[in-house]
């Protein structure tokens, strides 16, 4: 039997407003505001319209402020994926569908803004989450010090080559230098500024971490029968799960053994596939986020692309890349090289790519994984197609 | 929630007693990490605080050389390790001795000695007590 979810709701219009960090021109109601109008446009669709909103990571901009400017004439829908991390941005998806399909919204926007001089640092906000004594006496207060962690699980005990990092890495650079609109564009990424960036936690160097910038981006889903009237191609919605499995979690570093250096996927991604029908065979382009180069290799393990054991004959420059790879990944940049508002801007280079509209376009491509926020307590992933039997 | 209201609170107090306690289901004898109050597998709710020594085994670290908030109190760079404790399996966070920046090995065996990490905020200072790990000589 179909699953409810597979293509009966699609994403009809994007918005991002991407800069420094610390450098918004506006502030961050409004940059959000400018994102939603972004993506109303980009459907040829009428703002006024909207009728619900769903976010995630403690987003700060409770959707019933944003009716005034935008318009809205009566809000139906309101809700966030719990989690401090990006760990349910994909979820949202499926969050924003259930309203749809069960008639308690019919126009709902996933949205994330984050303008620092708003909402402070990310990384102390999501920590805020997390930190407690037994986290504060270790002098472990960073989410970049808790993926270490995990990190040197994953190639100290498991074995997987530290420099496949390097791999994703130059391939995320080399999306981001011929994007536009990316961090990274117009810049030869050279693999030394990486090894000589100075050292954060161990195995962490800067240029494994994701930068955070200011800005919003939102993405308009209405059912399926609806986004095909309007002004884009339709990406449809084809699978999505959130959730943990028991031995996952917020356990003060006491995870089951063997789920301790995956990135927590494992369920979603069974439940995904099985949902969907699909396997990884079946996915024609990979929208990863990485918070730490570590993180998202352990994503795509534990999406089953790769094993431990397969890791560096997959995760290789080359296979990585729009240009001829077989598993391309981020194709914006992604959070290292596109830039980083909390990964909102993952699913919308998905929709991007499934139109044909992205700056590393993948020939040919049907599907695209949203891999969410890896190692994140609650994780999430969700399956987006441009078309679907 | 402080040290002294969590479902942990008997942990911090035996550090500040000089002694290393963990929680352990009354039902079924399992190890309970984080603290709570039911276990999930047996469904008896209590625990009792059970003495273990302080030794350990590396599972897994990291050496941070950034100055993040609320580290002031650690000269840089620090070793922050997960210790998974003797003869019970559970892991802590903690901190490790590693004057030679010597990289630790997953497994090494560990014995550890209470001492405190001083966190300072914006309204004072908080010496939080915790184990600090030494490698078997």
């Amino acid at each position: 039997m179909t699953h409810p979810l597979y293509g009966t709701t699609a994403i009809a219009g994007v918005g991002l407003r991407q800069y420094k960090r610390g450098a918004a021109p506006l502030p961050e109601r409004s940059v959000l505001v400018e994102a939603v109008l972004a993506a109303c446009a980009d459907a040829g669709f009428d703002p006024a319209e909207i009728d619900g909103f769903v976010s995630y990571g403690d987003d700060h901009n409770e959707p019933v402020r944003l009716m005034p400017e935008l318009g809205i004439r009566e809000l139906r829908w309101s809700s966030a994926v719990w989690g401090g991390g990006g760990g349910g941005i994909a979820g949202a998806f499926g969050v924003a569908a259930s309203a749809i399909l069960t008639g308690q919204a019919t126009a709902v926007v996933i949205f994330r803004a984050l303008v620092e001089g708003s909402s402070g640092r990310l990384s102390a906000a999501v920590m805020a989450h997390h930190l407690t004594d037994h986290l504060l006496a270790a002098g472990v207060v960073s989410p970049a010090q808790v993926c270490a962690i995990r990190a040197t699980r994953l190639f100290d005990h498991h074995g997987v080559p530290r420099d496949i990092v390097e791999d994703l890495v130059r391939a995320s650079y080399y999306h981001g230098n011929r994007n536009p609109e990316a961090v990274s564009f117009g810049q030869d990424f050279d693999i030394e500024s990486l090894r000589r960036s100075r050292m954060i936690a161990e195995p962490f160097r800067l240029f494994d971490c994701s930068r955070e910038n200011d800005g919003a981006g939102a993405l308009l889903m209405v059912a399926a029968d609806r986004a095909r009237d309007l002004a884009k191609p339709p990406v449809y919605l084809l699978g999505c799960a959130q959730g943990a499995e028991a031995g996952w979690g917020d356990l003060l570093e006491n995870d089951a053994a063997d789920l301790y250096a995956t990135a927590g996927f494992r369920p979603v991604a069974k439940r995904l596939y099985a949902d969907t029908g699909l396997t990884p065979a079946d996915i024609d382009v990979v929208q990863l986020y990485e918070n730490f180069d570590a993180q998202g290799v352990m994503s795509l393990i534990d999406h089953g692309f790769c094993s431990h054991e397969s890791a560096a004959d997959v995760i290789r420059f080359d296979n990585l890349i729009a240009d001829g790879g077989k598993l391309p990944v981020n194709t914006s940049g992604g959070n290292l090289a596109q830039g980083f508002i909390h990964g909102i801007g993952l699913p919308i280079e998905a929709v991007r790519q499934l139109r044909g509209e992205s700056a590393n376009p993948v020939a040919g491509a049907r599907t695209c994984l949203l891999a969410g926020g890896p190692g994140s307590p609650t994780v999430s992933s969700a399956i987006f197609a441009n078309r679907f039997d | 929630m402080t040290r002294s209201s969590g479902a942990d609170a008997p942990y911090w107090q035996g550090l500040a007693d000089g002694k290393l306690l963990f929680p352990r289901c009354t039902g079924c004898d399992r190890w309970m990490w984080p603290a709570g109050h039911r276990c999930g597998s047996c469904g008896a709710v209590g625990v009792t605080w059970t003495e273990r020594a302080m030794t350990a085994a590396i599972f897994s670290w990291t050496r941070t050389w950034h100055r993040f908030a609320l580290t002031e109190s650690l000269d840089l760079p620090f070793t922050s390790i997960v210790a998974e404790v003797d003869d019970c399996g559970i892991r802590l966070l903690g901190r490790l001795d590693d004057p030679d920046r010597i990289d630790p090995v997953i497994g090494e065996p560990l014995t550890g000695r209470i001492g405190t990490t001083v966190i300072r905020t914006g309204v004072g200072t908080d010496p939080i007590p915790t184990i600090i790990w030494s490698r078997l000589a």
